[in-house]
């Protein structure tokens, strides 16, 4: 019977934020989703938890009508909104300033998500997304690679979510 | 070594001596040992004294069911912890223990007179004692209750522990590491799902730690257990040790606590004590095993008197005998072997009394060879001896008559009244439970849950069988989840087969009246507590639990339920399933408030929302309150002020210059498609159609029962894009709402709903010069009230910033609202804040805010309405689109009772005498009315006004819209105010300075 463990973690996981990037909300409905996306040279994932990757710009299905994009210049992006939006009715909304970007990474990664997100992120294929909690906050999170995720924040409450990991590191440094 | 301990034996680590105290004694205990293991060593039996009758109590079992040695410990500072289970508390360096509901000593105890009073105790007791006088309540009664409820001291330090929390999905959780379990979790997990097998003990094996004795496929049982766990770890299953599974929820939702440094002597920096895990599984195994049952009969509670195989277990685990000279009182084959192990570790063992008239052949040999006294037929009706049993007596039954008592002197009485299936998880599922005839007792029977049940917590015994149960739990397990797992057996030898019957308390030839036979230990509730209770009228089981507290201690009766009923039925002549079983709920055990709270304290306790303009409010000395599950500047006080000072002189800037307030937390939502104005029609009050784009409009918005939800100025962008605010608590339930209608409703309409209440920061700049404030910093729009005119927005560029300007007004004076993408709120703050220094001018915080639209007689929804109001009452019926077809809440309002002309209306209070009135503050008409006086209204927002020179209040007063010009009374404690009725539309009436 063991007593004491010295399986000290110097760096369990790693938080990183990441700078501001164009970041947008696309809603329409299934039924014109190939059409816009043709419109808009998307493309757009039609299973939720879906991601596509196209010319730097990355798509992640939502729900049946609603995709998150992250583009990079977003100029065209809105110029072919503005010019499909009368055949091909949708939303397009800029949301780069709602949420702020952290990328989890390192061998702990997961286990540190776990601790406030009740999703089974075990199961997460790579390269997939959801929209999920940590502890009370509404997070997207996108799995990268195994220990590789990046989780979208609402500003507000990104103090809160900081925190909790902070307090996460300290308990997993502990090795118990 | 100590005393009791026998070299060679147990589970503990004989090369580590653990030293801790007891009661300001230091004793010395071993790596391994628990509290109760390490006093036992050291022959100390007494280790508390009973709720009631603080009669001295030992310790009875040898695991988390333990009612009676509930001992305070400490693990330093801030760490005391009242009613710790020495049975389940492990030996840690530097422990300290004291023993709990005694004074002045745990020997020597002025409450036990108590014990002698007894007959004054007995059940009812608080009913029938604190009934009269009535007035003795408050002053006597209640705090005499107080004073006794409750068992152990409640901590009195802020705990400096922290608590940790974890999510885990897995195909199959198993809930108890005995021989069921780990065959179940090695079936399930060779067929490659994942599993997880949880065990509230330090280590795995559950009842064969306490059998070394028995062979499994050739080896010993120790042996054969490590093999099992090896490869456990080989086929990936996430072993959790010291885990209690707390809860068993819908949907396969099992609720974990994990005690993580209580054992350590010194934890490392930053591990949590306890861990909450919330578990998600496909299925679940419960094998939890079964408890065993004490017998009750007088003086069943003394020191000394414990449970068979506890003692069996502080044997075989802990290498512990609990006495020299034992005496067994059993009903069950399983006291026998506990016996037998004894005598062969050299103790001795004076007699088994049997109650049962004939006993397996093979177990009476095996007695008679150790030279144990076999008594069958027997009964218990005494023992003897005060902080520690001397002896038992006990007598022949024949044909229902108790003969002649015998005295077997002992110095430890090993009790066992039968094994009852652990069956609290399984009962948390609502899961139907079914009446064994044969082992009179409950079993589980129908499911509501995907979960397999196996080996003593279905009523099995022995390992054979046990073991084949857990298998076959295994492969149930597997298959359901559409994988195939092999059947494997494995061979027992030296098994420890048994059956037993059930008993209510023992017969006797004493006076049944005067026995002191306990059933329940941690309530010292005895067998005739619960007759007196079925005499008195009692008939469920649930009024029998009541009524005697049966049950009701942090142990829910693990022991006592069954002995309950089988007294219960008996005395009203049913059989038991007849009288039922009381409900087992959460938590299995009792479970600290920081594994629930996790890491929910301190600075983490809640949410704090802040703005990206709050770091200027707090390097400025802002005081902050809270507003849903923001913080907003309140006010902004310079040296010197307080805040009805600082607010003054708020208001008194604003009205003259100009003031800015950080709006940012204001909710937003951006309405969009081709029939965003259909969906603004039908959800909002107000007309939409005709707004133009580039003009916004307040707009109203009301549950379908008519009353007012929330409210917010609206803005139309463009023909299909309108920029909504909502209040800031009604930001996430106003876009539910809206989305509720929308998917539920109306899927028919082409329009999309986005949260951008985080996307903007919004700088609210009011004032006569709030426009010349602007027009230094905005490009590509003219502000003039003829280009620019009241309820106006634009987009536009404000201090280089990309802008939604709006020109509205929560003040009544001349107004703007800047929203700026929220990374650039700061900057957007700070240059406006410069471009106003010319005009002095003053950020203000939500009370100077609430005073000035208080002036103007805007109403701020959740203050000056309560979820009853509607627009009527409020004065708001020129929001209403009346031409319009219908829209949320519309039908409601020509409900009968919603245009009733004595419903609370909201208007405006003057008082006489110049005096504040209280928010809340009850309003009647007539002061001289008899009371209970019948109440007309309350006050909902009342201020000092700088700009009136007096206080104002707002108030929903019956029928008040009627009433302008009369007199109302707000009688408080000092005396009753007399108030004016008035418009509440205080300031600038005209509304002059709006369209400045």
């Amino acid at each position: 019977m063991t007593t004491q463990r010295h399986d000290f973690d110097p760096t369990p996981f790693l938080v990183e934020e990441l700078p501001w990037a164009p970041r947008f909300s696309l809603r329409v409905r299934p039924e014109n989703r190939a059409a816009l996306a043709g419109a808009l040279g998307l493309e757009l994932p039609t299973a939720v938890g879906q991601r596509s990757t196209a010319g730097g710009v990355e798509v992640l299905c939502l729900g049946p009508d609603e995709w998150t994009i992250l583009a990079p210049d977003a100029a065209p992006l809105a110029a072919g909104s503005g010019a499909a939006y009368a055949q091909i009715p949708h939303s397009l909304v800029e949301i780069s300033d709602r949420e702020i970007t952290l990328r989890l990474s390192g061998a702990q990664a997961l286990t540190a998500l776990t601790t406030g997100c009740p999703r089974d992120i075990d199961a997460m294929p790579v390269g997939q997304g959801a929209r999920t909690l940590f502890d009370s906050a509404t997070v997207i999170l996108w799995r990268d690679d195994r220990q590789d995720f990046r989780m979208d924040v609402w500003r507000s409450f990104l103090p809160h979510v900081r925190a909790l990991l902070d307090q996460v590191m300290v308990e997993l440094k502990s090795g118990l | 070594m100590s005393r009791y301990r026998i070299p060679g034996m147990g589970r503990v680590d004989p090369a580590a001596p653990v030293s801790f105290t007891f009661d300001g004694r230091s004793y010395q205990g071993l790596r391994g040992d628990t509290v109760a293991s390490a006093l036992l060593a050291n022959g100390v039996h007494l280790m508390g004294r009973s709720f009631k009758y603080h009669r001295p109590r030992g310790v009875v079992t040898a695991g988390s069911e333990e009612p009676n040695a509930l001992i305070g410990t400490s693990r330093g500072p801030g760490r005391f912890e009242p009613n710790t289970r020495a049975t389940v508390q492990e030996l840690r360096a530097g422990l300290t223990t004291e023993s709990q509901n005694k004074w002045p000593s745990l020997k020597f105890d002025i409450g036990a007179v108590n014990d002698r009073a007894y007959m004054l105790f007995s059940a009812g007791f608080y009913y029938k004692t604190f009934m009269w006088p009535r007035s003795f309540w408050d002053k006597v009664y209640e705090p005499f209750i107080r004073a006794a409820a409750g068992l152990g001291k409640s901590p009195a330090e802020v705990d400096p522990d922290s608590y940790a929390h974890r999510n885990l999905h897995t195909d199959v959780l198993v809930v108890g590491g005995g021989a069921a379990g780990i065959s179940a979790a090695l079936t399930a997990a060779k067929s490659g799902a994942r599993v997880v097998l949880v065990d509230e003990n330090p280590e795995m094996g559950g009842s064969l730690l306490s059998d070394p004795s028995v062979r499994i496929d050739g080896r010993g049982s120790w042996a054969w257990l490590a093999e099992q766990l090896s490869q456990l770890r080989a086929a990936g299953v996430r072993l959790m040790t010291r885990t209690t599974a707390i809860g068993y929820y819908h949907q396969n939702f099992v609720g974990l606590v994990e005690r993580v440094t209580d054992h350590l002597d010194q934890p490392p920096h930053g591990a949590p004590r306890e861990r909450m895990w919330h578990v998600r599984a496909e299925q679940v195994v419960l094998a939890q095993g079964a408890l065993e049952k004490p017998l009750v009969f007088d003086g069943n509670d003394r020191p000394g008197v414990m449970l068979a195989g506890a003692a069996q277990t502080y044997l075989n685990r802990y290498g512990v005998k609990v006495g020299d000279n034992a005496a067994v009182v059993t009903s069950h084959d399983s006291a026998w072997y506990a016996a037998f192990d004894l005598v062969d570790a050299g103790a001795r063992v004076a007699a088994i009394a049997d109650t049962r008239d004939s006993v397996r052949p093979d177990l009476v040999e095996a007695a008679r060879k150790r030279g144990i006294l076999v008594l069958t037929g027997h009964t218990a009706t005494a023992t003897e001896g005060r902080l520690r049993v001397k002896s038992v007596r006990v007598n022949p039954v024949r044909n229902g008559q108790v003969g002649a008592g015998r005295k077997i002197p002992c110095d430890a009485l090993l009790i066992c009244g039968g094994w009852t299936p652990s069956l609290h998880l399984f009962s948390h599922t609502k899961g139907s439970l079914t009446w064994d005839a044969d082992s009179r007792t409950f079993l589980p029977d129908h499911k509501t849950e995907a979960c397999q049940i196996a080996g003593a917590g279905r009523g099995l015994w022995g390992y054979g069988f046990v073991l084949e149960d857990g298998v076959k739990a295994g492969i149930a397990a597997a298959q359901a989840l559409g994988r195939s797992a092999d059947a494997s057996d494995a061979r027992v030898e030296g098994d420890r087969p048994g059956t037993g019957i059930s008993q209510k308390e023992l017969p006797t030839d004493r006076s049944p009246g005067k026995a002191k036979a306990f059933v329940d230990y941690q309530n010292d509730v005895t067998a005739k507590d619960i007759r007196l209770a079925v005499r008195e009228g009692m008939r469920s089981i649930e009024h029998v639990k009541r009524y005697t507290t049966n049950g009701m201690a942090t142990d829910q009766g693990k022991m006592s339920n069954i002995n309950g009923l089988m007294i219960a039925a008996d005395a009203l002549g049913k059989e038991p399933p007849q009288v039922g079983l009381t409900t087992f709920r959460p938590p299995y055990t009792p479970t600290s408030f920081g594994a629930f709270a996790g890491y929910h304290k301190g600075a983490t306790f809640e949410i704090t929302r802040k703005t990206p303009i709050d770091p200027w409010a707090e390097a400025q000395g802002a005081v902050f309150e809270p507003v849903s599950l923001w913080r907003r500047a309140w006010y902004f006080p310079k040296a010197g002020e307080d805040m009805h000072a600082a607010v003054a002189r708020e208001c008194r800037a604003t009205r003259a210059s100009v003031g800015m307030f950080d709006a940012s937390t204001l909710g937003k939502i951006e309405v969009a498609g081709p029939d965003a104005v259909e969906f603004m029609n039908r959800m909002y009050t107000n007309p939409w159609t005709k707004l133009q784009p580039g003009r916004c409009r307040y707009g109203l918005l009301l549950g379908e029962d008519g009353f007012i939800r929330d409210d917010g100025v609206i803005g139309r962008m463009s023909p299909d894009l309108f920029h909504v605010t909502t209040t800031t608590g009604g930001a996430a339930r106003v876009l539910n709402m809206m989305e509720d209608y929308l998917q539920t409703e109306w899927p028919d309409l082409d329009v999309w709903l986005t949260s951008t209440t985080e996307q903007w920061a919004t700088v609210a700049v009011n004032g006569p010069n709030a426009r010349k404030v602007l027009e230094k910093l905005v490009e590509g729009l003219d502000l003039s009230d003829t280009n620019f005119p009241h309820m106006s927005v634009a987009e536009c560029t404000v201090a280089g910033l990309p802008a939604r300007l709006f020109r509205i007004s929560f003040t009544g004076e001349l107004g703007f609202e800047v929203n700026v993408p929220a990374r650039h709120g700061l900057q957007l703050w700070k240059a406006i804040h410069e471009a106003g220094q010319q005009y002095d001018i003053c950020p203000y915080g939500t009370e100077t805010m609430h005073v000035l639209r208080a002036e103007k007689g805007y109403i701020i929804v959740g203050q000056d309405t309560d979820g009853t109001v509607t627009p009527q009452d409020a004065g708001l019926d020129w929001a209403i689109g009346k031409a319009k077809k219908d829209f949320v809440g519309k039908r409601s309002l020509s409900r009968p009772d919603i245009v009733a002309p004595n419903r609370k209306q909201l208007v405006g209070l003057l008082t006489e005498d110049g005096r504040k009135l209280e928010e809340g503050a009850q309003i009647v008409l007539d002061p001289s009315q008899s009371l209970p006086m019948t109440m007309a209204g309350h006050v909902t927002s009342s201020y000092d006004s700088v700009a009136l020179g007096r206080p104002i209040a707002m108030a929903v007063v019956t029928g008040g819209l009627s009433r302008m010009g009369e007199t109302v009374h707000i009688p408080m404690p000092d005396g009753t105010i007399r108030a004016t009725i008035t418009s509440t539309n205080f300031y600038d009436p005209a509304g002059e300075r709006l369209k400045a």
